[in-house]
């Protein structure tokens, strides 16, 4: 079993690299399903050998919320905003992946210091969760369209999820709940803000030379 | 010594033998999924029969270099093939840090097919080798970085160690593995010019790479050329195949070699797939793909080191 949580965190990771490589927003939130889906099988492996409904329930909420309906919702944005799908990054793309690689050392490198109580059943979750975090937030930081930087927050989400399951035995079914319904909450504002913030500025007449400096989206 | 000059023999029969089957296999493929029935999987052989048999015509610019670049380019893998072993045949020539020589060996027919096309004098195969060069550049990182991995993880530095028959590390679906062979077989399609990477079949002077340099040869020397990135990918193939089957080693002999021919066939099917459905990228992101696999192999670097 160990195996496979391992490679479930190593898939996350991987994911969040591959976003970071990728061109298209529509990309972006595809590969970001992919991610949220692994990560909701990852539970399944996690507590493989006392499988409670408590298990089943975060899995499936998660798969559900997280691999259908945040991606639904981004990608409906996008659709009625109509914004070009082109990724705008303030640095350069093999950049991006290099200095990602980097963080991912950092990771786990910080990780090696990080003593947790609990058992632990698989070492690799611990610095994947770091990793994810950390692109996630890099992904935040040098993407500039709205929707990307929805995307990086989701991701870190994802990091911060893995690292919660560590603690699973600790934390109350309601606080995870409540947290996956604040995230898709704060994903659906969002989104309707985006779409807001076209319609505004269709109606600007500074719509022009804003896409040219401000980069809103 | 007999024996040795023996084993060596049926190394060689062995790669050269069925080398330009695997292109055939792939070509096959990609009919296939076409909708079209396809040359015969034999093809290569005949091209290759066919090409042997013309005259070859130099163009007065050319020096020496141009003539020297096909020989040198199957030499040396005729050189490399001795070092992998392939299923159940070891490899006949294994010492420490053979992996250097396989890497160089390869680097040297690169600049003489790099300065072969330069030698032509001919603008487009200028721009052919100024982008194999750039690319290899990338693909050698993320194929050293592979390397050293499996250095790490197998505790040796020679290939035959790595990935050979002998040794059976505990893979147990090892998640570094996975990223090895992910970011491999994305070398394997940057430096056989396949199709993410370079189109083996266009004749569009301005996208090719690989195509574009050889174009200025002709007769037994372009045969040579084929011979040599036939004999290439295959043995790039055998690599990650030998890699993959680790697992599934029986000690039986008959047994083991079906499971390596399995397995190559299955990655010839897997390029043909691949190549099928997937356009060429834009060779501004290329570069990307490449520094993916040096980002997978340095993240499978990174966990191996980890562990300790």
């Amino acid at each position: 079993m160990t195996a496979w949580i391992d490679a479930g965190c190593i898939f996350i990771v991987f994911f969040a690299l591959a976003i970071l490589a990728t061109y298209r927003i529509v990309g972006m939130i595809h590969i970001f399903a992919l991610q949220s889906f692994v990560l909701g099988c990852v539970p399944f492996f996690l507590h493989a050998e006392a499988l409670s409904a408590r298990v089943i329930a975060i899995a499936i909420v998660t798969i559900v919320f997280k691999g259908i309906l945040v991606p639904y919702i981004l990608l409906w944005a996008i659709r009625h905003v109509s914004i070009r799908s082109e990724v705008k990054p303030f640095i350069g793309f093999g950049l991006s992946i290099i200095l990602g690689s980097l963080l991912i050392a950092g990771a786990f490198w910080v990780s090696l210091s990080l003593q947790l109580p609990g058992k632990a059943v698989s070492n690799l979750v611990l610095p994947c969760s770091l990793s994810t975090v950390l692109l996630g937030f890099m992904i935040m930081v040098t993407r500039t369209r709205a929707v990307t930087q929805v995307l990086g927050y989701m991701i870190m989400e994802n990091g911060i999820f893995l690292f919660a399951l560590l603690l699973f035995d600790g934390m109350p079914t309601l606080i995870e709940m409540g947290i996956l319904l604040d995230i898709f909450v704060a994903v659906f504002i969002m989104a309707i803000i985006i779409n807001h913030i076209n319609e505004e500025f269709e109606r600007a007449p500074v719509a022009e030379s804003r896409s040219e400096t401000g980069e809103s989206f | 010594m007999l024996i040795g000059i023996f084993l060596i023999l049926i190394h060689w029969l062995f790669v050269f033998l069925l080398a330009p089957l695997f292109v055939g296999l792939v070509v096959k493929v990609k009919a296939f999924f076409a909708g079209k029935k396809g040359p015969s999987v034999f093809q290569p052989y005949f091209d290759l029969v066919k090409l042997s048999r013309k005259q070859c015509i130099y163009s007065q610019t050319t020096s020496w270099v141009f003539r020297a670049a096909p020989v040198v380019a199957l030499a040396s893998v005729f050189v490399v093939s001795l070092e992998i072993p392939l299923g159940i045949l070891k490899a006949p020539l294994q010492f420490s840090g053979d992996i250097l020589l396989l890497a160089y060996l390869l680097a040297l027919s690169r600049f003489f097919m790099i300065a072969s096309a330069l030698d032509t004098g001919l603008s487009l195969e200028g721009a052919g080798a100024s982008r194999e060069a750039f690319f290899s550049c990338l693909s050698e990182l993320a194929l050293f970085m592979n390397f050293i991995t499996l250095a790490c993880l197998t505790q040796s530095i020679s290939l035959s160690e790595m990935i050979g028959v002998n040794i059976l590390i505990p893979w147990n679906l090892d998640p570094v593995l996975l990223l090895v062979v992910a970011s491999f077989f994305i070398v394997l399609l940057a430096e056989n010019c396949r199709i993410p990477v370079d189109d083996p079949d266009t004749h569009l002077e301005l996208t090719m790479i690989h195509e574009v340099m050889i174009l200025d040869h002709s007769g037994v020397d372009l045969a040579y050329m084929h011979y040599a990135s036939a004999v290439k990918l295959f043995l790039f193939s055998g690599i990650l195949v030998m890699i993959l089957i680790i697992p599934f080693q029986t000690g039986n002999p008959v047994k083991d070699m079906l499971i390596f021919l399995t397995g190559m066939l299955g990655l010839a099917v897997l390029v043909g797939v691949i190549e099928s459905s997937m356009a060429r990228l834009r060779l501004n992101r290329v570069r990307n793909l490449l520094l993916i696999a040096f980002a997978l192999a340095f993240f499978g670097f990174v966990i191996t080191i980890w562990r300790g």
